[in-house]
């Protein structure tokens, strides 16, 4: 549904979220959504537009994957609106549907509109999954796994604020040039305030951050050059898990880090969104970590 | 026989591997072979998926270098081989035959000459043949092929030693932004730094060819492994992400992936960190067939608004 999102700069941006919004209190990403690993999990969405949700990385059977293309979509097709969704001749899967799957493994996942998915996504139909480990501690990602004491999403994800102010579907070759850069949809000065982005803890807390790229630049994450160790991605456990100070998330991937922080610790992290070639960052979002 | 969907059987009747499109030039062998392959550097005009064309340049290969979809050329080889390419360059300008990590800073070969290039096939794996003069602008016109290397016994293993799999692909990754190429044509220059593509390929084909053609829609029965050597020559990075599936990554430009193995999406190019661009990117990737009677993999590609083109998806189908 369409929503609005303040930027730093004071504007409103016109954005697209499902549901309630991330923490509840802006519409881009959307809430975290929580599963237990072996559960049955169903998630309907309600809409009379055409949208759907993809539980990317869930490994979920077709009727249940959100895809348009193969499995029909929420909503029905608006012809008039210069076919708003690209969903004409697909399957409409009715104004509501579940999507039921049991989720397979504990990690980082997230989910996204897949109806004319480039700009959908971009519009901020995007968000988080987590499933827990079976026996659904939240102090573990998964079963067996290493221990941590405090639990941060970073969702990073860009805006090209022109694909939201001109019309919509239908239009010619408009390139990807995204002026705006985010982690959990606040900009720096914001997301440094921001409670659910900022880490703000205490000597020996082994802080899990859980990096989520919905947007479609490679993102290199580091935290003010401290060194943390990669655990997992795209919901796995990694078969090493290397201490960098630096780490690259593309579009689509995930990863789980995890920093222990010392006392007065005291970092700016840094998000720097590379351009598709990797030869020039972009634009940057920092956040900060801080331990009294 | 659809030479896309080539069946390559052994002469002990076993089948070795389809690599789709590529024609493997000899079964099992006791000795390294002296292969030769003519291939010609020319101007071509694509169609694109929306109709619009595309004026691109391509290496044309032989009968037995001929490339997966609608590449021109591609290569299959033992480990061991001697190769000798003979490059005609029919373009107006001189460019050259490089394989990076494994023969470069060749001689140039002049518009109208024939050059010849050897050298022995290096470890088994997945490479890439390309133009590297003038810098970028071959590649992002089009020039470049596939380079695959079996072991030297010939045998349905990565390398020697390596994971078995039952069937291999080849999906070369590149696109192509239209007003390079607009430019190159009229004799002017480009700056890369304005490079911005706006169509995406996989084996030169976009969404809905891709899902049309054996090469790039990925059929398989349950409990097959199938190996995808996925190369990406082009000039960015392309998350490809996988519906339905984790693979599990085998090597990543060449090197044994020991970290981050079990994916459901896999990034080409890796290389940002430490922060020096490389696209030199192959990675070999694995998966199991599962029951999952279809799956749509679409890659997350920025890019233009344009649709559908802007993403290139292909299909898998485990029955
Ligand atoms: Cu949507
Ligand atoms: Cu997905």
């Amino acid at each position: 549904m369409a929503a609005a999102q303040t930027l730093a700069n004071g504007t409103s941006l016109r954005v697209w979220s499902f549901g309630g919004g991330f923490n509840g209190d802006r519409a881009v990403p959307a809430p975290v959504i929580e599963l237990i690993e072996g559960q049955s999990a169903a998630i309907t969405l309600n809409s009379m537009m055409p949208h759907s949700i993809h539980p990317h990385g869930l490994d979920v059977n077709q009727a249940n994957d959100g895809v348009p293309t193969t499995s029909g979509f929420v909503g029905m097709a608006m012809p008039m609106m210069g076919n708003f969704g690209r969903v004409a001749g697909l399957p409409s899967l009715g104004s509501s549907y579940t999507y039921s799957f049991v989720a397979p493994h504990a990690g980082t996942y997230m989910y996204h509109c897949h109806g004319d998915t480039v700009l959908h996504q971009e519009m901020g139909m995007v968000g988080t999954i987590v499933v827990r480990p079976a026996d659904g501690s939240t102090d573990r990602v998964w079963t067996g796994g290493p221990q941590f004491s405090r639990e941060h999403i970073w969702h990073l994800h860009t805006f090209d604020t022109t694909w939201h102010t001109q019309t919509l579907s239908g239009a010619g070759t408009v390139r990807y040039r995204p002026d705006v850069f985010m982690i959990n949809g606040r900009q720096s000065v914001a997301a440094t305030a921001d409670s659910a982005t900022a880490i703000r803890g205490m000597a020996d807390d082994v802080v899990l951050i859980r990096l989520v790229n919905t947007g479609y630049l490679p993102a290199v994450v580091s935290l003010g050059g401290l060194t943390f160790q990669v655990i997992a991605s795209d919901g796995r456990p990694l078969r090493a898990t290397p201490m960098v100070t630096q780490w690259q998330v593309a579009a689509g991937e995930r990863y789980d880090i995890l920093l222990t922080l010392t006392a007065g610790t005291l970092r700016e992290a840094q998000v720097d969104y590379y351009n598709i070639r990797g030869t020039a960052v972009l634009g940057s979002a920092t956040t900060m970590i801080q331990a009294s | 026989m659809d030479r896309r969907s080539f069946l390559k059987t052994g002469c002990y009747g076993v089948t070795l591997f389809t690599t789709a499109g590529l024609i493997p030039p000899l079964p099992r062998r006791a000795v390294a072979a002296s292969l030769s392959f003519a291939i010609t550097a020319e101007a071509v005009v694509r169609t694109l998926i929306d109709g619009s064309v595309l004026s691109a340049w391509q290496f044309t290969g032989g009968v037995n270098g001929a490339g997966p979809g609608a590449l021109g050329a591609g290569l299959v080889v033992r480990s061991g081989d001697i190769i000798s390419v003979a490059l005609t360059n029919v373009l107006a300008q001189a460019i050259n035959v490089t394989i990076p990590g494994v023969l470069e800073n060749t001689p140039a070969c002049p518009p109208g000459a024939t050059q010849i290039y050897q050298f022995t096939a290096p470890a088994a794996g997945s490479y890439y043949v390309c133009d590297a003069l003038p810098g970028d602008i071959g590649r992002a016109m089009g020039l470049f092929a596939p380079l695959i290397v079996m072991p030297a016994d010939g045998g349905n293993r990565l390398n020697a030693g390596g994971a078995l799999f039952d069937k291999q692909y080849t999906l070369v990754l590149h696109e192509a932004d239209d007003r390079l190429n607009a430019a190159i044509v009229a004799g002017q220059a480009y700056a890369m730094a304005d490079y911005e593509p706006n169509y995406f390929f996989i084996n030169g084909l976009s969404y809905p060819d891709t899902s049309a053609r054996a090469d790039t829609a990925i059929a398989m029965t349950v409990g097959q492994t199938i190996a995808l050597r996925i190369i990406n020559p082009g000039l960015i990075y392309n998350p490809l992400h996988f519906h339905g599936y984790h693979v599990q990554v085998i090597s990543r430009n060449r090197s044994l992936e020991t970290a981050v193995v079990d994916k459901d999406t896999v990034s080409m190019c890796y290389c940002l960190l430490p922060k020096v661009a490389c696209f030199l990117c192959t990675v070999i990737a694995c998966l199991r067939a599962s029951g999952l009677p279809a799956s749509t993999d679409a890659s997350t590609r920025p890019g233009s608004r344009t649709d559908p083109w802007r993403r290139t998806y292909f299909h898998l189908f485990g029955i």
